[in-house]
């Protein structure tokens, strides 16, 4: 089977240079037509309804994170907010 | 014997007898991390808070207080779930100085019974891989030959156990990584029912298929723990809403009139013949005992792999979408644009094997594939499931290898990701059928390698698998897991 | 032109979607966020029952065949506004579909088909400053409950896009399951045009339009739509499926992306949630809660009533002026139509004059009712009538109290205004002889002496009546 791999690395956001992607083709390759043996199960998939979920009570607490605690992690900070490279022109 | 060798059930009634203290506890398995981490490689981080913790539980047990069975008792967690305030890196570069704003359910549970938290132990990756390889941190090796692999993914947490650097360890387990490695370090390691553990807080990797779930020397150890971290949360939503009374006060080890189901397909070609050998003495022994054993047969077995690598990787490469350089972990130090941010940090960030499972999950959902792929897989999933209902209709327990092989030597198989793939025969069914298994040691290699048998229940029958587990560890006298040559 | 609508509205539920941060708009950045509307890794999404019953309502609203099974799928894409990389919404099955919508479009009834509403959830806002290299990313929003309503290719002009989007407004205020605020853009659109030549049965390829949000701005980027692929088409050109964002500052649409780069989001069935079973007696509970809708109250207006459309919108579309309008029509004391003229005059100008609400005064529908009654019946005067309801308003008195204190009652009892009559005839001999002569402008002289001689407290229709009445005599 012929993977695109640039075309799935572009998907992931994943930049793969012409050597990483000939490696990662070769891998794929050969995971993807291990999994493609799989019976054919002439069925339909349904829905679970014994397994039904509880649905959260609509109550709002009062916010127990401060922004700093939120926002400890982040790489790049600005007046409160995450910082990315410009989204607009 | 040192502390550190004892199980957690005879430390619960050392402390209460006052035969030691829990700060005592405490030093002797610091000292002994000290003397063999720089050989095993378990720890990622080590709580430098434990003994004033062990000081506060001492001060507790002065006052008279009332406290839980496993409080004093050394613990490790595995580096994916969340603990508050240490950092929690997944063994990625990506998190390796991420440091949670919250509490896994779980590590709530462990802080409210006073256990000590020592350290946050090696995984592979993103808990992807068997082998503990692919963690960006460092190499585990296992306890019982340091040359080898302690399997893999919960290797930091098997490990840590064979090597006395905790009493009992927290891993999780998708599609085998707390059996696996439980069976390659000679520990006792439990995958509960998916939902009988709450999932929140740990960094997902297969929403569907992980489950966290406890590691110890001993049978009663990891029924304490289970007991400990079960229970319905309602911070997570597949968390499964139902009593659970408790395993330890119902362990029993009486097999009498038990049936034990042996799958066919789990005995076949790809599975070491010494490996095979110790499991057939162990249900021997069982069956010597009053069990009656039954050839059973789960034929979609073949399948299991393909079906598990397809679901795992297609939730992976969803729930690891959010590790982008914006809100925490890693960015690349230089990028051009939003779009070049993005695949820099990323291709940066992970390692080849998460890379290789984000891209299979893309590709088995992406357009135009997932009819063939992910959707079959789903509807094999449901196949393999029924399979195992079926199967419980007949006997109370069925019983496996945990892994083809005893542990290989590491590099052995880490630029082989399909030998990799197909050891997790075993031990993928039971996730893509949401039931409970426990793998206990069952014998060792001539070489002193330990071996894995597993154990699976229909969901939620914990206390059938346990109940027997209790009774093969006692018929056989008890598991030594930590080896004398360390 | 063809026409479809991606209609999306913020649900007013108290907490989010998915966790129990506060749903609220406006308050300081990053402020109203946790690990779990934040994407921390290990966090769980948790399903506000709320947001399902609003979604359920919104569905019988439309007429809707309500999934008592669905689940909840993951849209996958990567902008910096979406923290976990992924939406969590619904795909194959959403909560309600096969619905319609009445609207009514010049007088006319048209019928909107409407494909799903289903829930999701809506993402957080990029901040722009030309001073600063980077975007600014908060993410208060993140998380806040969303219902996408998908219409049919229905819709034939901007006109009916108008009156369809109206609706829907209207409808989510009237259910109050959204505030509906346009500017704090608690309801989007997305809008898919083709055209295709008349008595044609094929659809043209259509453009998704993003970005609008506003209805004015719908209207307008439709209508530049419809004009732009017809000029393409007459020029010989071909129209291309792509997604392209509507300028509305610029009045005009851009290509955002095409076909070959449509996004490929790999949905799947979303792990962290089990199925959504909604309970029968529930929905049929839910069912029961909705209230007449101001799409059918504009048909009853229009046909039992006899409002013409625009009144009939005007009141039906304000929750406040049509329960007004619907009680006073049922004390049956006076015509629907004095009613509707009530309530867009004199009444809609106060309330916009001040900003008070209907309900914040002190005129009730017995008071409205009383007053415009007594005029009907002729007691008072339209001028009076007007002072009474500032009276009504500033003291909260009742009409026919204030009608007997201030002594504005008209006297229309006949023996009365006969005797006046016939004392101003008397009294008027040379106007009387005028008239008869012929110069009928002699009779507004006579009633107004009337009119004077009673201190302006007579009837001047029935004085009127009189007068003409004697002079024939």
């Amino acid at each position: 089977m012929k993977i695109d791999i640039q075309h799935i690395a572009k998907l992931s956001c994943l930049h793969l240079t012409d050597e990483q992607a000939e490696k990662f083709e070769k891998d794929m390759e050969s995971i993807v037509t291990m999994v493609n043996c799989l019976p054919d199960v002439q069925d339909e998939l349904t829905l679970d309804v014994e397994n039904a979920m509880r649905l959260r009570e609509d109550i709002a607490e009062e916010h127990k994170f401060k922004r700093e605690e939120i926002l400890s992690n982040a790489p790049q900070v600005q007046s409160g907010c995450l910082v990315v490279p410009k989204t607009v022109e | 014997m040192k502390l550190y060798e004892k199980t957690a059930a005879e430390l619960s009634d050392m402390l209460r007898a006052k035969e030691c203290s829990a700060v005592e506890l405490c030093k002797d398995i610091i000292e002994r991390t000290n003397a063999v981490e720089d050989k095993v490689g378990a720890c990622v981080t080590r709580c430098e808070d434990a003994l004033q913790k062990a000081e506060a539980v001492d001060k507790a047990f002065a006052e008279g207080k009332e406290l839980h069975p496993l409080a004093g008792i050394p613990i490790g967690i595995k580096d994916n779930i969340s603990t508050k305030g240490i950092r929690t890196t997944c063994a990625s570069k990506m998190l390796e100085n991420y440091v949670p704003p919250y509490n896994a359910t779980v590590m709530n549970k462990v802080e409210s019974a006073n256990m000590i938290v020592t350290g946050k132990l090696n995984m592979d990756e993103f808990a992807m891989g068997s082998s503990t390889e692919t963690s960006y941190i460092k190499k585990t090796h296992n306890p019982h030959n340091l040359d080898c692999v302690p399997g893999g993914s919960s290797g930091g947490s098997a490990a840590c156990v064979a090597a006395g650097e905790a009493i009992v360890s927290l891993g999780s387990d998708t599609g085998g990584s707390i059996r696996q490695p439980s069976a390659l370090c000679g520990t006792v390691g439990l995958k509960p029912t998916y939902g009988s553990v709450s999932r929140y807080g740990l960094v997902a990797f297969a929403s569907s298929l992980d489950q966290i779930g406890p590691i110890g020397k001993s049978v009663k150890d990891v029924s304490m723990l289970y007991d400990l971290i079960c229970g319905h949360d309602k911070m997570d939503a597949t968390s499964a809403y139902r009593e659970y009374p408790g395993t330890f006060v119902g362990l029993n080890n009486d097999v009498k009139g038990l049936c034990i189901g042996v799958p066919k397909e789990y005995f076949g070609e790809g599975i070491d013949s010494y490996v095979k050998e110790s499991v057939f003495n162990a249900i021997k022994l069982l069956e010597s005992n009053g069990a009656i054993v039954k050839e059973i047969s789960l034929p979609s077995t073949e399948y299991a792999v393909n079906t598990y690598y397809i679901i795992a990787s297609a939730e992976a490469s969803s729930n690891l979408a959010r590790f982008d350089g914006v809100k925490y972990g890693f960015r690349a130090k230089e990028y051009d644009g939003l779009i070049d941010m993005y695949q820099k940090t990323r291709s940066e960030g992970f390692g080849d094997e998460v890379k290789r499972r984000i891209m299979l999950g893309t590709f088995v959902l992406s357009s135009g594939f997932y009819d063939a792929y992910y959707k079959k897989a789903k509807l094999v999933q449901r196949k393999i499931a029924q399979e195992f209902s079926q199967a419980f209709k007949e006997c109370d327990v069925i019983i496996t290898p945990t892994y083809p092989t005893p542990a290989f030597k590491i590099g052995e198989n880490i630029d082989d990701p399909l030998k990799m793939y197909s050891g997790d025969i075993c031990t993928v069914t039971v996730n893509i059928a949401g039931l409970p298994a426990i793998s206990v040691p069952c014998g060792k290699t001539e070489s002193g390698l330990p071996l894995g048998m597993q154990m699976i229940g229909a969901k939620f029958a914990e206390q059938t698998i346990l109940n027997t587990a209790y009774a093969y560890e006692t018929l056989c006298g008890g598991f030594s897991c930590i080896p004398d040559t360390l | 032109m063809v026409v479809g609508l991606e209609v999306h509205a913020e649900l007013n539920t108290k907490s989010k979607i998915y966790c129990s941060c506060r749903n609220a708009f406006g308050l300081e950045v990053n402020t109203q966020v946790c690990p779990v509307c934040m994407g921390m890794p290990g966090t769980l999404p948790t399903l506000n029952e709320k947001v399902v019953e609003y979604a359920v309502k919104m569905g019988h609203a439309m007429n809707c065949k309500i999934n008592s099974v669905c689940k909840q799928d993951r849209k996958n894409y990567f902008y910096p506004d979406l923290p976990k990389a992924y939406q969590i919404s619904q795909a194959e099955v959403p909560l309600c579909e096969n619905g319609y919508l009445d609207v009514m479009v010049d007088g006319e009834e048209k019928r909107i088909g409407v494909t799903r509403i289903h829930i999701e959830e809506d993402a957080g806002k990029l901040l722009h400053d030309d001073a600063f290299a980077g975007s600014l990313v908060d993410l208060n929003r993140c998380g806040v409950p969303l219902i996408e309503i998908v219409s049919e290719p229905d819709i034939r002009s901007s006109a009916e896009a108008k009156a369809y989007l109206e609706t829907i407004k209207s409808i989510l205020q009237y259910i109050n399951i959204s505030d509906c605020k346009m500017q704090e853009g608690s309801i989007r659109c997305d809008v898919n045009v083709s055209v295709r030549e008349k008595g044609s049965k094929e659809f043209g390829t259509r453009c998704e339009m993003k970005n609008v949000n506003s209805f004015s701005a719908a209207v307008r980027g439709i209508e530049y739509e419809f004009k732009r692929q017809i000029e393409v088409l007459e020029a010989g050109g071909t129209i291309m499926q792509e997604t392209r964002r509507w300028d509305d500052a610029k009045g005009m649409s851009f290509t955002m992306r095409s076909k070959e780069d449509a996004q490929d989001y790999r949905y799947f069935p979303e792990p962290d949630l089990l199925t959504i079973v909604v309970d029968e007696k529930k929905i049929q509970e839910l069912k029961e809660m909705i209230p007449e809708l101001p799409n059918i109250k504009i048909r009853r207006y229009v046909k039992e009533l006899g409002l013409s459309q625009v009144d009939a919108t005007l009141i039906a579309e304000d929750m406040e002026r049509s329960s007004l309008f619907d009680t006073c029509v049922e004390m049956g004391k006076c015509k629907p139509k004095s009613v509707s003229n009530w309530i867009l005059a004199d009444i809609a100008k106060f309330t916009n004059d001040t900003g008070k609400k209907i309900s914040e005064t002190p005129l009730t529908p017995q008071k409205l009712s009383d007053l415009i009654e007594q005029v009907e019946k002729g007691v008072i005067s339209n001028s009076s009538a007007k002072k009474v309801f500032q009276i009504i308003l500033s003291t909260g008195k009742a009409p026919l109290d204030i009608i007997k204190e201030e002594g504005m009652a008209q006297n229309s009892d006949m023996g009365f205004l006969e005797n006046l009559a016939k004392e101003v005839l008397a009294n008027n001999e040379k106007s009387v002889t005028d008239y008869k002569n012929g110069k009928t402008n002699a009779l507004g002289y006579l009633v107004g002496q009337c009119m004077k001689a009673s201190k302006g407290k007579a009837n001047p229709g029935i004085v009127k009546e009189i007068v003409i009445k004697m002079l024939s005599e």
